[in-house]
């Protein structure tokens, strides 16, 4: 690395770890600390409750005046996440602003597990299932949940 | 270590002052007390096994059900559990046989104990609906039951009437009960006043340190160059002692996963941690002047007087529920009833029902709750802290600061500009289009002389950073390199 690590990073790095969000981790790596090994619990009363969901996160250079970069590395079944872990969420996108940080940006994450947005799909074929058999696309995000997402 | 003996050995040993002593509440003797009670009940002829039968269907009904008729009841002194708190009395309610006075619990067979059961259950939900408690045995008529809810009140009493079985409540007053409550009752009043007079005494304590300190740490003004040197720096050794205050407090926590009152054993364990590091880091040593120190110290020995009252406070309400669980044990009698209704008159004392959470109980939370408030609004506050001036964006401290107009955030310059350059129109903070029509109006100058009179290092600092910053954004990296460099 080159440029020394900025103070927010350092703070937020160190946040993360002494006050951790209930349900969520971010770990840097030792080797690059503006990339994080993401773990995200399927919030309670979603059909993605008891799975844990792990991502990738990476700061880039002009972070905080860019969003970090979030990708899910757990496969899911979500109308906004597509089959390489994409995340359709407007934060990550138009909305970011730099005083976001890498907490709300997961905690937003974790609130889109409890509430699929099928009207704004990243992946169509999920979101089409979501809209005409919801019931079905539930059960499948289940099934999912528990075939991929289990702790080990 | 019996709880009896370890509550009388925390009072003996931690030197409570003698007005406390006089307030705690007398486990030993009350523990006497319900021996006593528990005689009672076996002169009676009301075992443990009797009792705890009856228990299951003398369950009350909702509590809050006001006004009874009494003409159901052979009632001694208090015909009944007429409603909440105050007027309680400890009482045993027996089903008797009318005719013979014989009670009717212990004799009958399983089947009609099922009955009476169910008829009980039934009778007091309709209890609860037309606060009517007084209850005569009917059988059980499955198509009227059915239909029970759709009738009126009015309809229900007269079937009621109609009972072939002759059966009655009866209302045992227990005389050493009712001393056990007595005793309890007023000790209660007595902590509660302690716990008042004592978070008073301690906020008065803490608005005299918050004067002390504030005469100790405010930054020198013109004109008293002379003093400068020392004061700013105690300022410095100040806001470092705060600020591991804060990282940790003492009777508070008020970190995201566990927000509350501390117990008293969580609470010493971080004085002493406190301590440790204020002798470790040798803040207090290195103050100058002796008002400094002195002050210092008297903010330790608060720390001390607030874990003090907190302690007799926890140690009084644990020996509460402790002794109340006891009897209801030991007496089958309703004394969770007291309990609960001592919860809605003191709310601050119990701890609500059911919280398994580690809590301290009683008057040491909202002691620990209250003067934790004080502490850092009266004293904390007057130092400020770094943390609380950072810009949101850079996280470094926000000079020069600026101000969008927008919302109340005050961010640094450079980041501003650095909005600027990226066009980024939207405010961080409150998402309003104001960052382009930022400009040297927009420089907080209140904020300014306030970060310049309590953060002059950091002022420095920064100074310095953001002129480099400028250089780089003006003429280019380069330009800012260390060509050569004298070793």
């Amino acid at each position: 690395m080159s440029a020394p690590l900025p103070k927010r990073i350092i703070k937020e790095t160190e946040r993360l770890q002494n006050e951790p969000v209930p349900g969520i981790s971010a770990q840097p790596h030792d080797d690059n600390a503006r990339y994080f090994d993401v773990m995200v619990e399927g919030p309670g009363g979603s059909c993605y409750e008891g799975g844990v969901f792990n991502l990738e996160l990476f700061l880039p250079d002009d972070y905080p005046m860019c969003p970090p970069r979030i990708r899910f590395l757990t496969r899911i079944y979500h109308p906004n996440i597509d089959r390489l872990g994409r995340i359709c969420l407007d934060v990550l996108k138009n909305n970011w602003s730099p005083a976001l940080q890498i907490r709300t940006i997961l905690l937003s994450i974790q609130a889109l597990l409890g509430a699929p947005n099928p009207e704004d799909p990243l992946n169509e074929a999920v979101a089409k299932q979501w809209k005409e058999n919801q019931s079905e696309a539930i059960e499948t995000a289940r099934e999912w949940t528990k075939l991929y997402a289990q702790k080990n | 270590m019996k709880f009896g003996h370890e509550y009388e050995q925390v009072l003996a040993s931690e030197g409570f002052p003698e007005q406390w002593l006089n307030s705690a509440i007398d486990y030993k003797y009350l523990k006497k007390c319900i021996k006593k009670v528990h005689r009672q009940l076996l002169a009676l002829g009301l075992d443990g096994e009797t009792l705890s039968h009856l228990s299951g269907w003398v369950e009350q009904p909702d509590f809050k059900v006001k006004p009874l008729q009494h003409h159901d009841y052979y009632s001694a002194a208090q015909p009944d559990l007429n409603t909440i708190s105050e007027e309680f009395t400890p009482q045993l309610r027996i089903l008797v046989d009318a005719q013979t006075g014989q009670p009717l619990d212990a004799t009958l067979t399983p089947e009609t104990k099922a009955t009476l059961q169910g008829l009980a259950q039934h009778e007091m939900i309709l209890a609860g609906r037309k606060e009517h408690l007084g209850t005569r045995i009917e059988p059980v008529d499955e198509s009227e039951s059915g239909s029970d809810s759709h009738g009126t009140p009015k309809d229900r009493v007269s079937s009621i009437t109609e009972l072939p079985a002759d059966a009655r409540w009866v209302q045992v007053p227990l005389a050493s009960a009712q001393r056990f409550f007595d005793l309890l009752a007023p000790k209660l009043e007595d902590l509660e006043a302690l716990r008042a007079a004592e978070t008073r005494k301690l906020e008065e304590e803490i608005l005299d340190l918050g004067d002390a300190v504030e005469n100790v740490v405010e930054p020198v003004r013109e004109g008293f160059e002379a003093k400068r040197e020392i004061s700013y720096r105690d300022l410095y050794f100040w806001r470092e002692m705060f600020r591991l205050y804060l990282e940790s407090p003492i009777f508070y926590s008020e970190s995201e996963q566990n927000r509350g009152p501390l117990t008293f054993a969580k609470a010493k364990e971080r004085l002493e941690a406190y301590d440790k590091q204020l002798r470790e880091t040798g803040l207090l040593s290195k103050m100058k002047t002796p008002a400094a120190r002195q002050a210092a110290k008297q903010f330790l020995d608060l720390n001390v007087d607030i874990l003090k009252i907190m302690h007799f406070q926890e140690v009084n309400a644990r020996a509460m529920v402790k002794i109340l669980k006891k009897f209801d044990k030991q007496t089958h009698l309703e004394g969770r009833l007291f309990l609960k209704s001592l919860r809605d008159k003191y709310p601050e004392l119990v701890p609500p029902e059911g919280s398994k959470k580690i809590v301290p109980s009683g008057f040491a939370n909202s002691i620990a709750r209250d003067l934790h408030a004080e502490i850092a609004s009266k004293i904390l506050a007057i130092v400020p802290q770094l943390d609380d001036w950072n810009c949101p964006v850079c996280y470094a401290m926000a000079w020069r600061p600026v101000s969008l107009g927008c919302c109340r955030s005050v961010f640094c310059i450079r980041c501003i500009i650095k909005l600027q350059d990226e066009g980024m129109k939207r405010c961080p903070c409150c998402n309003k289009e104001t960052v382009m029509s930022a400009d040297g109006r927009n420089i907080d100058f209140e904020t300014m002389d306030f970060l310049e009179k309590y953060f002059p290092l950091e002022v420095k600092r920064r100074q310095k950073e953001n002129e480099k910053a400028q250089l780089v954004r003006d003429y280019g990296e380069e330009f800012v390199k260390p060509s050569c460099t004298v070793m």
